[in-house]
């Protein structure tokens, strides 16, 4: 008997018609890390939760087939017996929380205390998840006035210390700097070697391939594939359910490196050992990889004069306005502190011009706090700030609405109405547009996130990765001189993150400026030219992406890793 | 975000007491003086309410409370000065209207039972976090579902006061004006309630599905994180304060007092 077991699940929510999930069958053996790919909407999340019994037993709906894990089923068995052998971390780590604790300490024991743990074992279990994922500092904070990374490290930590055999991972690392979300699949892998069973829902497919033993490749409600990384990222026919392969297999397939049994290598790892023992040329792959990369990372010393093309390429395609050198905010000399005594900045200095630009960093650096005090929603203690020459502090937020949009990085801390169509119109009347006007552009800019058609709905109702993109929608929908995004791509897959792309590339077409917060350092390098790393309320270095990508000590100190393909390209250098 | 309870680890001898001690006082410094029945006990008991607050630094704190009990007290006085039915021996005239000795008595008993309540529960209230008497509560066979109730009550409202910040950050984020004069503030403030209740309600939901995971509904005997001997100064003003009441109680049924 396999410790899960799952036949002909089928499931659909109250108030729909479609199967959210549709026939599912397969086995679970314990021990094993089982990943879960698949686009937006495609059931990942709401099979996890039949795993736990809270479907059917707290979401209702139509069911059927049956669910046993570890002997109970999940469709009558009491959710908290299932709870104490399977444990979920949430998607959104905001949902995840006690509402009972006040300190980060307290709410990662709480889930212990129900489990009757004695207390010296609660006592070092917690201290030691706090001190592995980096929020040990914390400890005595409130979850609540945590950064976004370091409550999804919360949220995770209260859920791995009730040390459950079966571990169910819900987008765990989307909010967390590339060195964090290393950390996450590290640990939960030394889980997997102690005959933990883990089941991960991932966007992040190069982690995936590193990681897990299987993955299931889910559509429309299905389960497509369900197979090595290798067998299911060499499918043809993946792109056709919204998942890229990781890059490095993208690259072999290009140069047509196979691994003997024919599937392509999905990890740099194997890629490279392919590359050393089947003695290709080391130069061919690097102009191939030239390729894929763009101008901004080519620096193979027979390609300057490309690259010298290339980069003029792409500026003269970037279609700069002529005042795009105009200069935008102005901070000097900031100081800011959440808590009295406690300085978040220590004196910021920053000037933004109109090119489109990237905050990275490691977890509660600050970049939501800067962002927040550009936008004029966070008072400084001391300093200057002023954009376009006017002095913001002397301005309301709403007198600056019409000029900067920001779209928070919570979308449930944004949206307020009831209805999409509302809620995207609700900027626009307020600087003043007609109701008609402002229902054309809400209107256009639904249809730019893809989501005129659920117009009606209830926010509420949506995934969040759609929630998203409604908060996404509300803003572009002010047409405002500055759009500010924070963490934009999370929870979205391949096909919303290039939505995103897409939207960024057109606005800064526009002569707009584009402020981004991202984790995801694959899509910075894609589309950004002015790069600024944070960490610990400081700004480390401000360049292009190819200037930060090969500072490794910048990288070390600011918790980021280069993008994949710089990585590649890095090692093939070494490796010539 | 800002707790609602008036508790502050001020690292005093009052804070580190345990919950029950500063109950028992509680008991016993509300029931003596109305046993006793004398005008003269609530003196004590409240001499020695604002001597515990002030050496533990609290006192400060607690006037907030001690001025608004007196403006109460000071309401009665008035009234039952003048109007109390029983009022007979006069004790001063202010033109048309006069003073009664037995109003004023009835009055300060009123008054010094009031504040007498107010001091012991302050005592309790600003020394003691919330979670650590609801557990030693929850220890003692209290229901932990209760118990979880009476905390997240201390969390709701700093949450919904957050809420309502998080919202109006994204109102005035998108051109609604909030802040400025009164007037503009107080019509931002309308359109806030119904969002803040609205996410109360759907986070409830959310709520009760996270407590399941994190096995709450395990049958399992809780077990709690801190514990809290009872030290020396536990032992003594646990039993003077019970030592305290039951002489009062002899002495009032033997008729001494
Ligand atoms: N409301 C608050 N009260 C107190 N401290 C806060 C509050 N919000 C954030 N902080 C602290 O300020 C620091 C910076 O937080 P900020 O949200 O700007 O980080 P960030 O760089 O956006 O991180 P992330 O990548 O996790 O979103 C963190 O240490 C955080 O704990
Ligand atoms: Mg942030």
């Amino acid at each position: 008997m396999s410790l899960i077991e799952i036949n002909n699940l089928k499931y659909r929510y109250p108030g729909t018609t479609e199967l959210a999930l549709d026939d599912i069958s397969l086995n679970i053996e314990k021990g094993q890390f089982i990943g879960i790919a698949g686009e937006n909407g495609a059931g990942k999340s709401t099979l996890s939760q039949a795993l736990l019994g809270l479907i059917p037993q707290f979401y209702k709906g139509a069911y059927g087939g049956s669910v046993v894990v570890d002997g109970l089923t999940a469709k009558t068995a009491p959710v908290a017996e299932l709870c104490s052998k399977a444990g979920l971390v949430f998607q959104n780590p905001f949902n995840q929380l006690s509402g009972a604790k006040d300190t980060v300490y307290d709410e990662v024991g709480f889930g212990l205390q129900n489990l009757g743990i004695e207390p010296s074992e609660i006592h070092s279990r917690v201290e030691d998840v706090l001190k592995r994922f980096g929020i040990w500092e914390f400890r005595d904070r409130n979850p609540f006035d945590l950064s976004g990374g370091q409550l999804q490290r919360v949220a995770i930590a209260s859920v791995l210390a009730m040390n459950p055999d079966i571990l169910i991972l819900d987008e765990p690392t989307s909010q967390l700097d590339p060195a964090g979300s290393e950390e996450v699949f590290h640990t939960v892998d030394e889980l997997a070697e102690t005959g933990i069973t883990i089941i991960m829902i991932e966007q992040k497919m190069e982690k995936l391939a590193e990681y897990c033993d299987k993955i299931m490749l889910m559509h429309h409600g299905k389960l497509i594939d369900f197979d090595t990384p290798e067998k299911i990222f060499s499918r043809e026919d993946l792109m056709e359910y919204g998942v890229v392969p990781p890059v490095y297999t993208e690259f072999a397939r290009k140069n047509d490196l196979r691994l003997p049994d024919g599937n392509y290598p999905v990890t740099i790892k194997k890629l490279l050992d392919l590359i050393k023992t089947g003695n290709f040329d080391c130069k061919k792959l690097m102009t191939s990889l030239g390729k894929i990369t763009g101008p901004e990372f080519c620096d193979l010393e027979e390609g300057t004069g490309e690259k010298q093309n290339l980069i003029e390429g792409a500026v003269s395609e970037a279609a700069v306005s002529p005042e795009s050198s105009d200069r935008t905010f102005i901070v000097e000399d900031l100081h800011f502190s959440y808590i009295e005594g406690r300085e978040i900045f220590k004196g910021i200095n920053l000037s933004l011009d109109r090119r489109p630009t990237v905050i990275i960093g490691q977890n509660g650096a600050g970049k939501t706090t800067l962002v927040r005090i550009l936008k004029g929603l966070l008072k400084p203690d001391s300093g200057r700030l002023s954009f376009e020459d006017q002095d913001i502090a002397s301005k309301t937020v709403a007198e600056l609405a019409g000029k900067v949009g920001y779209v928070f990085q919570n979308p449930d801390d944004q949206i307020f109405k009831y209805n999409v169509l509302d809620e995207v119109m609700f900027g626009p009347l307020n600087i003043g547009m007609t109701r008609e006007e402002a229902e054309t552009r809400a209107h256009e800019a639904l249809k730019t996130v893809g989501l005129d058609e659920v117009s009606r709905k209830n926010p509420y109702d949506l995934e969040l990765s759609d929630r998203k993109m409604v908060a996404i929608a509300s803003v572009l929908a002010m047409d405002t001189d500055v759009i500010i995004l924070d963490e934009p791509t999370i929870a979205q897959d391949y096909k919303g993150r290039e939505k995103i792309r897409e939207i960024i590339r057109d606005l800064s077409s526009r002569g707009k400026l584009v402020i981004a917060i991202l984790h995801d350092m694959d899509f910075v390098s894609k589309s950004f030219e002015r790069v600024i790393a944070m960490a610990h309320g400081e700004i480390l270095a401000d360049g292009t992406p190819d200037e930060i990508f090969r500072n490794h000590q910048v990288l070390e100190k600011a918790a980021l890793t280069p993008p994949h393909l710089v990585a590649l390209m890095e090692e093939l250098d070494m490796g010539k | 975000m800002k707790s609602i309870s008036l508790y502050a680890d001020n690292g005093s001898w009052l804070v580190k007491l345990h919950p029950f001690s500063k109950m028992f006082y509680l008991v016993a410094a509300i029931l003596i003086p109305l046993i006793a029945g004398r005008i003269f006990m609530f003196a004590i008991t409240v001499f020695a309410s604002i001597c515990m607050l002030g050496s533990a630094r609290m006192l400060k704190k607690a006037l907030p409370l001690i001025a608004f009990s007196f403006t109460i007290i000071l309401t009665v006085f008035i009234i039952q000065g003048i109007f109390y039915k029983d009022n007979d021996s006069l004790l001063l005239s202010l033109g048309p209207v006069s003073f009664y000795r037995e109003g004023l008595l009835y009055s300060s008993h009123i008054g010094l039972n009031i504040l007498n309540m107010l001091l012991s529960f302050s005592i309790l209230v600003l020394s003691t976090s919330p979670s650590e008497l609801v557990e030693e509560l929850e220890k003692k066979g209290f229901s932990p579902k209760l118990g979880y109730i009476i905390n997240s009550v201390f969390q709701i409202v700093p949450e919904m006061m957050g809420t309502m910040h998080t919202i109006s950050d994204a109102q005035r984020s998108r051109g609604m004006e909030t802040e400025g004069r009164l007037m503009t503030r107080i019509k931002a403030f309308l359109p806030l309630i119904s969002p803040v209740v609205m996410s109360a309600l759907t986070s409830t939901r959310e709520r009760a599905i996270a407590l399941e995971v994190r096995g709450f509904g395990s049958k399992m005997q809780k077990t709690y994180l801190y514990s809290h001997p009872y030290s020396t100064a536990d032992q003594i003003m646990k039993w003077v304060s019970i030592l305290c009441l039951f002489l009062v109680i002899t002495l009032r049924v033997t008729g001494i007092l």
